[in-house]
């Protein structure tokens, strides 16, 4: 379409009709899109051919204003209020008449929390597909942390209750703070960098504390990239966004979900008192358990001696024991425990006398008793 | 070494020594590498300072 200008010299000059449908004509070659934004200043009426709206811009405050056929809108029954969160269809138009700039829309969708926690559940499956949330990648904190990273709000309350309860638990703590947006557009990519300035820095665990808000103001914490950063972080990352029954995906990707910043701060940080203590502990046990071992040492060098000692005497007294029992058998075979029976030995010219036909008649025999003897001559023999 | 792995072996050590079957010179080098041990969690415990710093990441992070 020409537009026609009036010629001052060598001055081009448009009339404001023809600027109008100059700059009307440049943007209807742009192409149809879809904007998202909250519903604000509906404006319907029965004798106008279309209906208006401005449509607001939840995190910068943003306006852009809409048209759409009324036919169209009746249609849809979307029944909207004000603060109603719309994705619209249509393109970029200018009402000639007035030179206002607005869009035109073709099509309206309600966007509700529904749609964004369809969004979220899909960004949270593939994100599980790919492994980002497993068990397995979970890192133990460190036990006693060197210098702690903690990303915040400047919002004092999140920030202070992490600080507060590390340096409670352990005051000689070495915090690295990282203030940053918490909220709105730039807080998904603001808190990633300053993930990321805070490795750099040298920390060897990131605590990721916010208070509780709105499901929107938490979505910067299930923001993909955001999410991407904590599983990547070279160091474990303890997360503690917004209140216990809020889950955003950063909790999941995190090696550590707290409930509050408090109880993150706490986890990030052994208890000095119980440290110091277990350690002295382990000090007493080290010389009580040396000094044992000397002592049992002693002790078995102690025995050996003794039995060493002993050793002669115990020798002399076997002897002897041995002596007394074969002195005991000689005994019980000696002829005279038999005599002391009442049996005699009798004797012939110093032999014992085992048989009768030893011995004539008439000869002398010496008899032997238990006590004394006598002698005798033989009567018979047979 | 970190903090938890030299607390870790030190009462490893003290467990050790503390059934009394290690043998002298072994409970003598237990002791003395228990007494190393206790000092370097000492040592790690005392260079802690208890700074609080403040990164200017806002800056950084408005940078395109």
């Amino acid at each position: 379409m020409k537009v026609e200008a009036i010629e001052y010299g060598d001055r081009k000059v448009y009339s404001v009709g023809a600027f109008n449908r100059g700059v009307a004509s440049w943007l209807s070659r742009l192409p149809t899109v879809w904007v998202e934004g909250e519903v604000t200043e509906l404006r319907r009426s029965s004798r106008w051919a279309s209906v208006f709206f401005t449509l607001k811009d939840p995190d910068d405050g943003s306006c852009l204003g809409v048209s759409m056929p009324r036919g169209q809108f009746d249609a849809l029954r979307l029944e909207l209020a004000d603060g109603d969160r719309v994705h619209a269809y249509g393109r970029p138009e200018l009402f000639e008449a007035r030179g206002e700039f607005r869009l035109r829309a073709l099509s309206l969708e309600r966007f509700g929390l529904g749609d964004h926690l369809a969004a979220l559940e899909r960004l949270k499956k593939k994100l599980a597909a790919e492994g980002l949330f497993a068990v397995e990648r979970k890192r133990a904190l460190p036990l006693l942390p060197t210098r702690i990273g903690l990303v915040t709000g400047n919002d004092a309350a999140a920030k202070r209750d992490v600080l507060t309860a590390v340096t409670t638990r352990f005051p000689p703590a070495n915090v690295l703070v990282a203030e940053t947006y918490v909220q709105g557009p730039r807080a998904a990519g603001a808190v990633v960098e300053a993930l990321r300035a805070l490795c750099r820095e040298g920390v060897d665990v990131v605590v990721v504390a916010r208070g509780g808000g709105s499901f929107e103001d938490l979505l910067p914490f299930s923001d993909e990239r955001l999410v991407r950063a904590i599983a990547d972080c070279p160091v474990p990352v303890v997360s503690a966004v917004g209140h216990e029954q809020d889950t955003p995906l950063c909790d999941l990707a995190a090696d550590v979900r707290a409930s509050t910043p408090s109880v993150a701060g706490r986890l990030v940080v052994p208890d000095l008192a119980q440290l110091q203590e277990r350690l002295d502990r382990s000090r007493a046990g080290l010389e009580r358990g040396t000094r044992r071992s000397l002592e049992r040492e002693r002790q078995r060098l102690d025995r050996a001696h003794e039995r060493l000692r002993r050793a002669p005497r115990l020798h002399v007294e076997r002897s002897r024991a041995r002596l007394e029992q074969a002195a005991g058998r000689l005994r019980t075979l000696s002829p005279r425990a038999t005599l002391e029976r009442g049996y005699a030995i009798v004797r012939a010219q110093d032999a014992i006398v085992r048989s009768g036909r030893a011995v004539q008649p008439g000869e002398r025999v010496d008899v032997e008793l238990a006590e004394g003897g006598f002698g005798a001559r033989v009567e018979e023999t047979n | 070494m970190t903090f938890e792995e030299a607390q870790k072996e030190l009462e490893a050590i003290v467990q050790r020594l503390e059934t009394g079957e290690a043998p002298l010179d072994e409970a003598l080098k237990l002791w003395e590498r228990g007494e190393e041990l206790y000092r370097l969690c000492k040592e790690r415990l005392d260079a802690a300072e208890g700074k609080i710093e403040e990164l200017a990441s806002r800056a950084e992070a408005a940078k395109p």
